[in-house]
C-alpha cells in the first residue's frame, strides 16, 4: 500500500468517524444552573445530554471553579449560562481550564440567557461604593417565565446552528415549552391579582415580581453583597409596619435578617431557592414558579 | 437648515429604516442625500462611522437572527445601530436585530472594556510584631538547611538578577507595606489570552511577576502557556499572596523555593485528556534562572571557584500530573504530584578559620560544614579570621506531593465552608565540591536533602469569617550525605489566624504564629509574630482557579 492510499484510507476513516460522531452522539451541553439545564433539557430533549454544574442551593454568584466542573466543560458541544456576569466568579476560569476552544465566549457554543433578553436594573453606576453592582443589568432572567421562552427560542436557535439535523425537534420543544407558559400565566395573573408585595433579601427575583406587577417593598440587603444592618432593617420595619407582605430569601442567605423583620411586622419569612431541582426538566421549571406564585400570593 | 433641526431630521429619518422595515430605495436616497448634506459639517464623526459601520456589517452575517424584542429595545441602541450600518453604504435591508449586535455580538454580557485589559490592583499591607526585634519576619525564610548558607558572600543572589531588596514577606516591626499587585489581563486576539502582573513593593521598586501569553484555540484539551509565569508545580505555587490564607508563605516553599517560588521564563503545555475524571497532566521548561531552586553564581565566582559556566538554557524541567475524583455536588477533591528538575546548580560555602599565632588547627566553622582539617595553607597569617570558600556544582530536583479538599457549606458570605490543603516538598541536590581550600574535598559528593510539609484548614464559622490553622515544618529530613554525611534538625511553626472578608473585595486578617526556627546547626530561636493584614481589591472582578 502506498503512503498514498495509506493517507487516503486514514482520512477517510476520520471522516466516518466524525460523521457517526456527530449523528449519533447527543450534544453535551453543560449548564451553569438548573433552571437552565431545565430548559436545556426541555429543548433539547434526547438530542442532547445536560449536565448542570451548580445546584440549586448555591448562591451562583459566590461558586468556586471546581476541576469536576472544568471536566465537564472539556467536552462540552454548548454552555448555557444565565450570564451577565453572575457566574464571572468561576465560569470564565472554568471555561479557560477546560481547553475547549469550542465553548469560549463568541463561540456557536456558548449561550448566555440574559443576552437574549432585555434586562431590569440596566445601567447602575460601575461603582464598588454600592456594592457587588452589576452595570450590565440584573442576571438573574431566569426568575421570569415570559423571558424564559424568548431564550427557550433563542437556545432552539443556537442548538439548531450546533445540530442542524435536531432544528424542527428544538423549534418544536420551544414551542412547547412557550405554549406550557402560555397555559400557566392567566393562573399565575390571577393568583398574582393584588399580592401585596414581597421584601427580598437580595434582587435576585426582580424579574417574576416585575412581570406579575407584584411590588417590591424593599431588599434586606441596603448594598448588594454585604449584609444586612440592624439600622436598614429597622428602616424597613418602620417603613411597612401595618402592611402585609411576605419575606423571601434564599436557602444561603442568612435567616437572621428575614426573621427578625417578620417578626416585627408579623409577616412570614420563606426560604426559596431561585432554582428548580438540580434534574430539572421544563415542567420542574414551571412547578419552581408556583412554588413562587403560591408563596407571593399567599401573605399573612 | 438650524442644527437642532438638522439633528432631528436626521435621527428621525435614520429611525425610519428601523420603524418600518423594510426599507425602499427612495428612503435610502432621501437618507443619503441627508447625510451627504452633513457630511462637510460632520466629516469627522461619519469617518468614524464608517469604520464601525464595516465592522458591525461584519457582525451582522455573524449574529443570529432576531425578533421583535429590538422593538421594545432602547431607543438609543436603535438610533446607534442604525447610524452605524444603514445609510451610508446600504443597498441591503438590515434586520433590526442588529440594534442589539453592540450587546449580543459575543453572545455574552459583560461590563466590557472596550479593548482595554481587565485591570485589577490589589494592596497588601500590614503591621507586624515579633518578640524578637522583628528579626522573625526574614528568619522564617531563612531556616537552616545544609545547602543553602548564609553570610556575607552568601550564595544566595542569583546571576543576573539580586533578590535580597525585595522580597514579599520579610516584614519588619511596626508598618509594613507588602506590595501593590498590578494585574492586567485580556484577549489578544481569538488564538490568545495574554497577563501582566506587576508588584510594586513599599519602596517604590517595581518587580515583574508575571508577564505570559496562553493559547485559546488549541485542539484535543491542550494549553501552551509562554512568558514569565508561576509554575504549575505543586499547588499554593500558582497562587499571588493576596490570594494566600494566611498572610504568609509557608516555611517550605518559602525555604526551598524563595520568596517568589518557581517562578520563571519558560514554555508550558497542559493536556486535559478525555478520561472519566479530571486529570491535567503538564510540563514545563524554564530558564533556570532560581532563587534558590537550581542557582547558578556569577561569572566571576565561577572562574574563581572552577564551577564552569552558566550552560545555555533551559535548565529547570517540570512534570505535573492534578487528579480530581469526582465527589457530590459540594465536594470537591484534588491531587497532584510534581517533580522539578534544574540541570545545573551551584553554591558557594563558606566557613571561616579562627588562627591563634601558635595553633593553626584551633577553627572554628560559622555553619556545619566539617572539612576535616589541613586548612590554611597559604593565607596570610597575621589575619586572625579567614574565609574558605568551596564551591560546589551539580544539580537540583524537587518533589511536590499536594492534596486540597474543598467543601462549600452553602451559608450566607462563605459561612461553613471549609478548604483542607497540604503539600510536601523534597529538595534533593546532588553537588561535587569543585574547589576547596582542602584539597582533599575535591572532587568528592554532597547530597543535600531537605524536605518541608505544611498542612492547613480555613473554615466560614460564621457569615464573612473565616478562621485558618497551618502546621508548617522545614526538614524532617535535612541532612548532607555522600563524601560527608551530617543531619541537622527541623524549624516548625503552627499559625492561627482569623479573616474578615467585607465584601468579595476587601480583607482584614489577624495572625498569630509560634515559630521554632533552626537558625544553624544547635541553635534555635523560638519566638512570637502577629500580622493585622489588609488586602484590598480594586478593580474588575477577578476569578481564581481551583
Amino acid at each position: 500500500m502506498t503512503i498514498r492510499s495509506f493517507s487516503i484510507g486514514v482520512l477517510a476513516a476520520l471522516l466516518t468517524l466524525t460523521a457517526w460522531g456527530s449523528f449519533a452522539a447527543p450534544l453535551e451541553v453543560v449548564a451553569t444552573s438548573p433552571s437552565m439545564g431545565a430548559l436545556a433539557r426541555s429543548i433539547g430533549a434526547d438530542r442532547t445530554r445536560v449536565t448542570v454544574l451548580a445546584s440549586p442551593d448555591r448562591d451562583l454568584h459566590m461558586l468556586q471553579a471546581k476541576p469536576t466542573m472544568i471536566r465537564a466543560l472539556r467536552d462540552a458541544d454548548l454552555v448555557v449560562a444565565i450570564g451577565a456576569e453572575l457566574e464571572i466568579g468561576w465560569l470564565p476560569m472554568a471555561i479557560g481550564s477546560a481547553a475547549n476552544p469550542r465553548v469560549l465566549p463568541g463561540q456557536p457554543g456558548y449561550f448566555e440567557a440574559a443576552a437574549q433578553v432585555d434586562l431590569l436594573d440596566v445601567g447602575a453606576p460601575a461603582d464598588r461604593a454600592q456594592g457587588d453592582v452589576h452595570p450590565v443589568g440584573n442576571p438573574h432572567v431566569n426568575m421570569d417565565p415570559e423571558r424564559m421562552v424568548q431564550i427557550a427560542q433563542a437556545l432552539a436557535a443556537q442548538l439548531a446552528r450546533l445540530d442542524p439535523a435536531g432544528a424542527d425537534t428544538y423549534q418544536a420543544n420551544a414551542e412547547h415549552f412557550a405554549l406550557a407558559v402560555a397555559q400557566r400565566m392567566p393562573i399565575w395573573q390571577e393568583q398574582l391579582a393584588g399580592a401585596p408585595g414581597a421584601v427580598l433579601y437580595h434582587r435576585d427575583a426582580v424579574y417574576l415580581l416585575d412581570r406579575f406587577n407584584v411590588p417590591l417593598l424593599g431588599t434586606l440587603e441596603e448594598i448588594p453583597g454585604v449584609p444586612p444592618t440592624a439600622r436598614h432593617v429597622k428602616a424597613l420595619q418602620d417603613q411597612l409596619q401595618g402592611r402585609s407582605g411576605i419575606i423571601i430569601y434564599a436557602p444561603y442567605q442568612s435567616v437572621q435578617a428575614p426573621n427578625r423583620l417578620a417578626r416585627e411586622l408579623g409577616w412570614e419569612a420563606v426560604s426559596l431557592t431561585l432554582e428548580p431541582p438540580m434534574n430539572a426538566a421544563g415542567s420542574d421549571y414551571l412547578d419552581h414558579i408556583d412554588r413562587w406564585v403560591l408563596a407571593l400570593s399567599q401573605p399573612q | 437648515m438650524p442644527r437642532p433641526l438638522a439633528r432631528i431630521a436626521i435621527a428621525t429619518a435614520l429611525m425610519t429604516p428601523v420603524a418600518a422595515l423594510p426599507s425602499t430605495e427612495h428612503e435610502i436616497r432621501e437618507l443619503r442625500s441627508l447625510i451627504d448634506e452633513m457630511k462637510t459639517q460632520y466629516e469627522r464623526r461619519i469617518q468614524e462611522l464608517e469604520s464601525r459601520l464595516s465592522k458591525a456589517e461584519q457582525e451582522a452575517h455573524q449574529s443570529a437572527q432576531r425578533s421583535e424584542a429590538a422593538a421594545a429595545r432602547a431607543e438609543t441602541a436603535a438610533r446607534t445601530a442604525a447610524i452605524e450600518s444603514r445609510p451610508m453604504t446600504a443597498p441591503t435591508v438590515v434586520e433590526p436585530s442588529e440594534a442589539q449586535s453592540p450587546k449580543t455580538v459575543l453572545g455574552a454580557l459583560t461590563s466590557g472594556t472596550a479593548f482595554n485589559p481587565q485591570i485589577s490592583v490589589f494592596l497588601d499591607g500590614n503591621y507586624y510584631h515579633d518578640t524578637i526585634g522583628g528579626e522573625g519576619g526574614s528568619l522564617v525564610g531563612r531556616a537552616f538547611q545544609p545547602s543553602r548558607v548564609f553570610g556575607d558572600h552568601g550564595h544566595d543572589h542569583g546571576h543576573g538578577h539580586d533578590h535580597g531588596g525585595h522580597s514579599h514577606g520579610a516584614p519588619v516591626n511596626g508598618f509594613n507595606f507588602t506590595e501593590a499587585e498590578i494585574a492586567l489581563t485580556g484577549t489578544v486576539d481569538p488564538y490568545f489570552d495574554a497577563a501582566l502582573f506587576l508588584a510594586v513593593d513599599g519602596d517604590g521598586g517595581v518587580e515583574l511577576e508575571e508577564a505570559y501569553f496562553q493559547t485559546r484555540a488549541l485542539p484535543a484539551g491542550l494549553r501552551v502557556k509562554g512568558g514569565k509565569f508561576l509554575s504549575d508545580f505543586g499547588y499554593i505555587n500558582k497562587q499571588h499572596p493576596h490570594q494566600w490564607d494566611f498572610a504568609d508563605q509557608n516555611l517550605p516553599y518559602l525555604n526551598l523555593l524563595g520568596d517568589h517560588g518557581l517562578l520563571d521564563t519558560g514554555l508550558q503545555i497542559t493536556w486535559l485528556p478525555k478520561l472519566p475524571v479530571y486529570t491535567l497532566l503538564g510540563v514545563e521548561a524554564f530558564q533556570g534562572n532560581q532563587e534558590i531552586f537550581g542557582t547558578t553564581l556569577d561569572g566571576g565566582e565561577q572562574t574563581e571557584l572552577g564551577l564552569g559556566r552558566t550552560t545555555d538554557g533551559p535548565r529547570l524541567w517540570t512534570a505535573f500530573a492534578k487528579v480530581s475524583p469526582n465527589l457530590p455536588t459540594h465536594h470537591a477533591l484534588q491531587f497532584g504530584l510534581s517533580y522539578a528538575h534544574n540541570t545545573q546548580h551551584q553554591e558557594v560555602h563558606e566557613h571561616t578559620h579562627q588562627h591563634r599565632h601558635d595553633d593553626h588547627h584551633d577553627h572554628d566553622h560559622d555553619h556545619g560544614h566539617g572539612h576535616g582539617h589541613g586548612h590554611g595553607h597559604g593565607h596570610d597569617h597575621s589575619h586572625r579570621v579567614v574565609v574558605h570558600r568551596n564551591g560546589l556544582a551539580g544539580d537540583a530536583s524537587l518533589w511536590g506531593v499536594d492534596l486540597v479538599y474543598k467543601y462549600d457549606g452553602g451559608g450566607a458570605y462563605g459561612h461553613r465552608n471549609l478548604l483542607f490543603q497540604t503539600e510536601y516538598l523534597r529538595s534533593i541536590k546532588d553537588l561535587t565540591v569543585r574547589s576547596s581550600a582542602h584539597p582533599e574535598a575535591i572532587g568528592s559528593n554532597r547530597t543535600f536533602t531537605t524536605d518541608g510539609l505544611y498542612a492547613q484548614a480555613v473554615y466560614g464559622f460564621a457569615p464573612r469569617w473565616t478562621t485558618g490553622l497551618r502546621y508548617d515544618v522545614l526538614g524532617l529530613t535535612n541532612k548532607i550525605s555522600g563524601g560527608r554525611n551530617d543531619s541537622f534538625g527541623s524549624s516548625d511553626r503552627w499559625t492561627f489566624d482569623v479573616t474578615w472578608n467585607l465584601t468579595e473585595f476587601s480583607r482584614l486578617r489577624a495572625q498569630y504564629a509560634y515559630n521554632n526556627i533552626l537558625e544553624s546547626p544547635g541553635e534555635r530561636e523560638r519566638f512570637d509574630a502577629f500580622y493585622l493584614q489588609f488586602v484590598m481589591a480594586l478593580g474588575s472582578h477577578g476569578a481564581h482557579a481551583f
